[in-house]
C-alpha cells in the first residue's frame, strides 16, 4: 500500500518518466491504438491488461519506438522520443525491454548477452561490465550458468537472464511484454519473482501481463485496454475487485475461467 | 597412351594445372566473399537505392550463364579500353557469379535470425551498424558455413571456365583439350583432371564440415 502511494505522489508531482499524449497508431486500416494517454511516475509500476488483439503489445512498443506512432507523442522524462538516428538509439538504450520470447542472443554465451550492451553501447570497459554482469546474473539466480550459451537453459532462466541484460544498462524504465506467457507453469514464479524484487526496488515498470497475483502484489496501477483504447484505470485491488466497465468485468470473468 | 605414358609427358602440366586452378578457386572464393557480404549489407540496409542495387546486382549475376560473362570481358570489354589479362577474366567471371549466389546463402542466414532478436539489439541502443556488426553478421556468417561449403565447391567446378580462354598454363579442364589435340590421350586425360577436382572438392567439404562444426548455433 505504501507503496502505491510512493508511485502516485511522485507521479503526481515530479515529471512522469513516460508520457503519451493522444497516440494514435494504425496498421493500415486497422486502428491499433486510439488516442492512448498514459503517465507513468518515477518507480510507478503499471500493468497493461486486456484481451488478445487489444493493442498492448503495440502500446508498449511505442514507447521505445519499436512501433512508429501516426500522431500524438510520447515522452521520456518530458522529452520527445527522437525520431531516429543516434539520438533514438540513445534513449533506447535507456529503456530495458523484455519480450515474450526472451531473444537472447543466440551465438553469444551467457555474460556476453548481459555484457555486450555495456560495453558496446555504452564503453564501459569489459572488465567492469563483466564484473558487474556476473553481479545481476547472481541477483537473478543464473551466475552458474554464466558460460553457457542461451540455448542451453531453460525459458525461466533465460527470461531471467534478458532482464539481467536490461538491467545491465541502468535503464530509467523498463518494458515487459507478456514476459511469463511463453513460460512452462512452473517457470513462471522464478520469473515474477525477479520483477517483484526489481518493482520494490523502485525501477519504473510497464508490465503488459495476465498474471493478477503480480498485478495486486506490486503494481501501482492497473491500465485495461480493448478495442485499442484505454477503457479503464484504476489500483489493483479496485479494479479486479470492482471494475467499473462492462469490457473489464467480461474479461475478468473471462480470464478467471482459468 | 598408358597411363605412366601420360604422367611422363604431361605430369608437370597436370601438376601446374592443379596450381593453378587451386589458385584461381582460392582467389575467386575470397573476393566473392568479400563481396557477398557487403552486397547482403546493402541489400539489408534502411536505404532504399542501396538495396536496389543489391538486389539487382544478384539478379544479373546469379541469372547469366558464366560463360557469357566471360565473353563479355574478354571480348566486350576491351572496345571499353578496358582489358584484362584471360586469367583476370576467368577469376572475375567466377567471382561476380558465385559472390551473388553467396549474397544469397548470407541472406537465408540472416533469416534464421528472427526479428526478436532484432529487436533486443534495438532496444538496447544499438544503431544499425553496431547491430549488423554484433548480431547479425556473426549469425548469418555461422549458418552460411554448409552452403558456403557447396558454393566453394561450385566456385572450384566453375574456374573449367578457363579452358574457354587460351590460359598458360592451362588449368585442369583446359589441360584435357590440350591434351587432346595433341596425342590421341581417350579418356584418361579427362579421368586424371577429373580426380582431381573432385580430391580437391572432398577436401573441402572436410574442411567446411569441421568449420561449421565448430561454429554451429545451438538453437
Ligand atoms: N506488424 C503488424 N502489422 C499488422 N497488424 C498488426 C501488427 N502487429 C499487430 N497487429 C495487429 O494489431 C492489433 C493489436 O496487436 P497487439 O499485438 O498490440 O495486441 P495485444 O494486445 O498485444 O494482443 P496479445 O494479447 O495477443 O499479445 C492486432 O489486431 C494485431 O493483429
Ligand atoms: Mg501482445
Amino acid at each position: 500500500m505504501t507503496q502505491t502511494q510512493t508511485g502516485e505522489a511522485l507521479a503526481a508531482e515530479g515529471t512522469p518518466v513516460i508520457e503519451l499524449r493522444h497516440v494514435d497508431k494504425h496498421f493500415g486500416s486497422l486502428h491499433v491504438l486510439k488516442d492512448i494517454n498514459l503517465k507513468v511516475g518515477k518507480g510507478e509500476v503499471v500493468v497493461v491488461i486486456g484481451p488478445s488483439g487489444s493493442g498492448k503489445s503495440t502500446l508498449c512498443r511505442t514507447i521505445n519506438r519499436l512501433e512508429t506512432i501516426d500522431s500524438g507523442e510520447v515522452l521520456i522524462e518530458g522529452k520527445p522520443l527522437p525520431q531516429e538516428g543516434k539520438e533514438l538509439a540513445s534513449t533506447r538504450a535507456e529503456i530495458g525491454m523484455v519480450f515474450q520470447s526472451f531473444n537472447l542472443f543466440a551465438h553469444r554465451s551467457i555474460i556476453d548477452n548481459v555484457t555486450m550492451g555495456p560495453v558496446e553501447v555504452l564503453g564501459v570497459s569489459r572488465d567492469k561490465a563483466r564484473e558487474e554482469g556476473m553481479e545481476l546474473l547472481r541477483r537473478v539466480g543464473v551466475a552458474e550458468q554464466a558460460e553457457k550459451m542461451p540455448a542451453q537453459l531453460s525459458g525461466g532462466q533465460q527470461q531471467r537472464v534478458a532482464i539481467a541484460r536490461s538491467l545491465a544498462m541502468h535503464p530509467k524504465a523498463m518494458l515487459f511484454d507478456e514476459p511469463t506467457s511463453a513460460l512452462d507453469p512452473e517457470m513462471i514464479n522464478e520469473v515474477l519473482d525477479v520483477m517483484v524484487e526489481l518493482a520494490r526496488g523502485g525501477m519504473t515498470m510497464v508490465v503488459v501481463t495476465h498474471e493478477m497475483g503480480f498485478a495486486r502484489r506490486v503494481s501501482d496501477r492497473v491500465v485495461f485496454m480493448a478495442d485499442g483504447a484505454i477503457i479503464e484505470e484504476g489500483k489493483p485491488d479496485e479494479f479486479f475487485e470492482h471494475p467499473t466497465t462492462e469490457r473489464a468485468r467480461e474479461f475478468l470473468d473471462s480470464i478467471k475461467g482459468h | 597412351m598408358s597411363i605412366s605414358e601420360l604422367l611422363a609427358e604431361y605430369g608437370d602440366m597436370y601438376v601446374q594445372a592443379l596450381l593453378g586452378t587451386w589458385w584461381m578457386s582460392l582467389v575467386s572464393f575470397a573476393f566473392a566473399m568479400l563481396l557477398a557480404l557487403v552486397i547482403t549489407v546493402f541489400r539489408v540496409s534502411p536505404i532504399k537505392p542501396l538495396r536496389v542495387v543489391g538486389d539487382l546486382y544478384v539478379q544479373i549475376f546469379r541469372n547469366i550463364p558464366g560463360v557469357s560473362l566471360l565473353i563479355i570481358l574478354v571480348y566486350a570489354l576491351p572496345y571499353l579500353k578496358i582489358v584484362m589479362d584471360y586469367r583476370l577474366c576467368v577469376i572475375v567471371t567466377v567471382t561476380l557469379v558465385a559472390s551473388a549466389f553467396g549474397s544469397e546463402n548470407f541472406m537465408s542466414g540472416i533469416n534464421t535470425i528472427g526479428v526478436g532478436q532484432i529487436e533486443a539489439a534495438r532496444s538496447l541502443g544499438m544503431g544499425f551498424g553496431k547491430m549488423l556488426r554484433l548480431v547479425v553478421i556473426p549469425q548469418a556468417l555461422r549458418s552460411a558455413v554448409l552452403p558456403m561449403t557447396n558454393l566453394a565447391v561450385a566456385v572450384l567446378l566453375t574456374t573449367a571456365l578457363g579452358s574457354q580462354v587460351p590460359l598458360s598454363p592451362p588449368e585442369l579442364t583446359g589441360l584435357v583439350s590440350y591434351i587432346n589435340t595433341r596425342t590421341v590421350g581417350g579418356i584418361l586425360p579427362f579421368v586424371i583432371s577429373a580426380l582431381m577436382y573432385a580430391g580437391t572438392a572432398f577436401v573441402i567439404g572436410v574442411i567446411g564440415n569441421a568449420i561449421d562444426k565448430k561454429v554451429r548455433i545451438v538453437r
